[in-house]
């Protein structure tokens, strides 16, 4: 069964690398994409199809990543997503900060695209066999 | 013969007969009467007898139980009698030596001597004479002496009586005593510190510095109390420890407080208050010592602001480093993403040269992230702000060998053991984990050698990486210390690593250098504080 996942990125290639991913693997994955915390929770709040996991980047314009999973965890619905940290930082006080507001995951983007490629596989493969709210 | 002269003859003999009779008992009264008269006269000469032995031993008494030396001499200056105190101080014996006053004068006090004689013989006295005389066993000593001439019953001056005092031990006393006053006041009045004398709250003595300090004269101070000086408020603050003081707990106790200036400004001073006592343990006087610290809080307050900012400051570096990094590793990844889709979407199309020239981009973008990892290492080496630890580096040095790839032809070898050191473990982590992956990488040999040791000296310890690699020439020693300098232009290299080394041995205020001869080997010597 295809897992619906929201990728929030505000780097158009970023974007263009998730889905590329997802798709030479042809994995049955459903993405949907914004381009930042505000779009993401405009389109969260439809609450028309829910995804079943959020990837998020941090350094974004508007409002960053901590904003929006602030946000996220305070809402009654929204706080059971599973949110999984795309950055590319290891700056400590941002990893700490992410799981204390409830971040499930926390993935540093490698630089060459093979090994992004791979830490996405195995996150995808990771999720699947978890069961899922 | 007629009766008639009979007659008159025998009335003659009578008459002459009663004329004896009666003489004979004039005679015999006044007999009696001198008689009487004499005894008299023996018995008041006795009693004057008495009186004057009497006098005469009270006087000897006088004499010789005088504390002070006692002369007696005649006219001319030769000594008549001295009494005990007299022969002590002056070493003579008259009974054995002819002695003259003026023989015992000193050689520059003469003159003086013979006014003052002078003026002995037409007054009759003198008083508090004070002049050198020589002695026989003491030298040259100081003497006080009063003195008065004695004279005859026609006031012929016929001799004199002095009473002399040695003042040479006084004199010397004194002399010391105004010498300390005058060493103590000359410290007391250049002193920096203000200084005040006080006594139940009243100043009774202030130096210089003092009256500087608060812009008062000595004579305006004088008329103060401590507290109209100061701050109400603080006053009753350091009555707490007056109290303390009075009842004898404490000595001294020190605090800072404000002082009110003659021009209505506060003064900033730290004040140690110090009691004297007297051999009851009372409190005579208070001593305070003020300091003014106006400047000094004035500093620690600007150091204080100067801290905050480079705090601050520090924060914001930290920040920016991530931000730059973040935002300069983005677009690489982007590169290094879109670069690799070319090559595998265009593999047919794309011919030898083009895939050579991709793959060399791909080893820029490459080398461009390694440089912005180096910026960050650097510039977070010195944000850690662990406790210092105990760390073992030998054990460190040997995870290093784990952890780094060494090829083959490479080996490693401690040749001392290495100290436990105080200090943070990742830095000594990085700082030898640069200077070994430094000497495994440049190696050229076919046979790497590196070796790793240790000397204790004294309050360092000296450290060395030593290779067989390629050298490094002197005119680099310096250079390769900087950062991005780089020697040559292997992929990995950054010019970070050895800046970095460099910078955590300056955190532990220690040096490094280089011995290195080309072609032959390379060692870093560093030293760390113990």
């Amino acid at each position: 069964m295809g897992l619906n996942i929201l990728l929030i990125d505000d780097d158009e290639i970023e974007r263009l690398k998730f889905a590329r991913v997802l798709q030479k693997n042809n994995y049955p994955h459903n993405s949907i994409e914004a381009k930042n915390g505000e779009e993401a929770l405009q389109l969260l709040a439809k609450k028309e199809q829910l995804p079943d996991l959020i990837f998020l980047d941090l350094n974004m314009p508007k409002m960053n990543g901590l904003e929006f999973l602030k946000e996220l965890k305070s809402d009654a619905t929204l706080h059971y997503i599973p949110v999984i940290i795309l950055s590319t930082s290891n700056n400590h006080r941002d990893l700490k900060e992410a799981y204390r507001i409830g971040a499930s995951g926390y993935i540093v983007k490698p630089l060459k695209y093979q090994d992004y490629a791979h830490k996405i596989k195995c996150l995808i493969e990771y999720w699947t066999i978890n069961e899922l709210v | 013969m007629s009766n008639e002269n009979v007659d008159i003859l025998k009335r003659a003999l009578q008459r002459e007969k009663a004329a004896r009779k009666q003489a004979e008992n004039i005679l015999e009264e006044k007999s009696l009467e001198l008689y009487q008269i004499t005894k008299e006269l023996q018995k008041t000469n006795e009693k004057l007898m008495y009186l004057v032995g009497k006098k005469e031993s009270e006087l000897q008494g006088v004499f010789d139980n005088l504390v002070d030396a006692y002369v007696l001499m005649d006219i001319s200056g030769n000594v008549l009698e001295m009494n005990h105190s007299a022969n002590q101080l002056f070493g003579y014996d008259i009974i054995d030596d002819k002695l003259n006053v003026i023989n015992l004068i000193y050689k520059e006090d003469y003159q003086y001597a013979m006014n003052s004689f002078q003026k002995l013989v037409t007054k009759g006295f003198f008083s508090d004479y004070q002049a050198r005389v020589y002695t026989k066993n003491n030298g040259v000593r100081t003497v006080h002496i009063n003195a008065s001439i004695i004279k005859d019953k026609n006031k012929k001056p016929i001799g004199a009586q002095g009473i002399v005092r040695d003042i040479t031990e006084e004199l010397l006393q004194k002399q010391i005593f105004e010498e300390q006053k005058k060493q103590l006041s000359v410290i007391v009045d250049n002193s920096s510190l203000g200084i005040a004398l006080t006594q139940f709250g009243k100043i009774i003595q202030t130096n210089k510095a003092f009256q500087n300090l608060l812009g008062y004269t000595a004579e305006e101070l004088i008329k103060q109390e401590v507290k109209d000086i100061s701050l109400k408020d603080e006053y009753a603050a350091s009555a707490d420890s007056m109290k303390r003081m009075n009842h004898g707990e404490i000595d001294s106790f020190t605090v800072n407080k404000r002082y009110l200036k003659k021009d209505g400004n506060t003064l900033w001073a730290k004040t140690n208050v110090a009691a004297v006592r007297n051999h009851n343990g009372d409190i005579k006087y208070q001593v305070a010592l003020i300091e003014d610290i106006t400047e000094q809080l004035e500093f620690e307050k600007q150091r204080n602001r100067l801290v905050k900012n480079l705090e601050k400051s520090n924060q914001e570096l930290n920040d920016y480093a991530h931000i730059v990094s973040h935002d300069l590793k983005s677009p690489l990844r982007s590169m290094n993403a879109l670069i690799s889709w070319l090559k595998e979407d265009y593999q047919e199309e794309l011919d030898e040269n083009a895939q050579k020239s991709f793959d060399m981009l791909l080893k820029k973008v490459d080398k461009m992230d390694h440089l912005i990892d180096g910026i960050l290492k650097y510039s977070s080496i010195d944000k850690t702000d662990q406790p210092n630890k105990n760390i073992d580096l030998d054990e460190v040095v040997s995870d290093i060998i784990d952890v780094i790839h060494i090829p083959d032809h490479i080996t490693i070898k401690l040749t001392t053991t290495l100290p436990v050191v105080q200090g943070d473990k990742f830095r000594l982590q990085q700082l030898f984990q640069n200077l070994i992956s430094n000497a495994v990488k440049y190696n050229d040999k076919e046979k790497g050698i590196i070796k790793v040791s240790c000397k204790d000296i004294k309050t360092y310890w000296e450290f060395s990486v030593s290779d067989n690699g390629q050298g490094i020439p002197s005119k680099y020693h310096d250079k390769v210390f900087q950062i991005f300098q780089t020697l040559d232009d292997k992929k990995e290299s950054t010019g970070v690593g050895l800046s970095i080394v460099k910078k955590i041995i300056d955190l532990y205020e220690g040096k490094i250098w280089i011995e290195s001869e080309e072609g032959i080997g390379t060692t870093f010597h560093f030293t760390l504080k113990k």
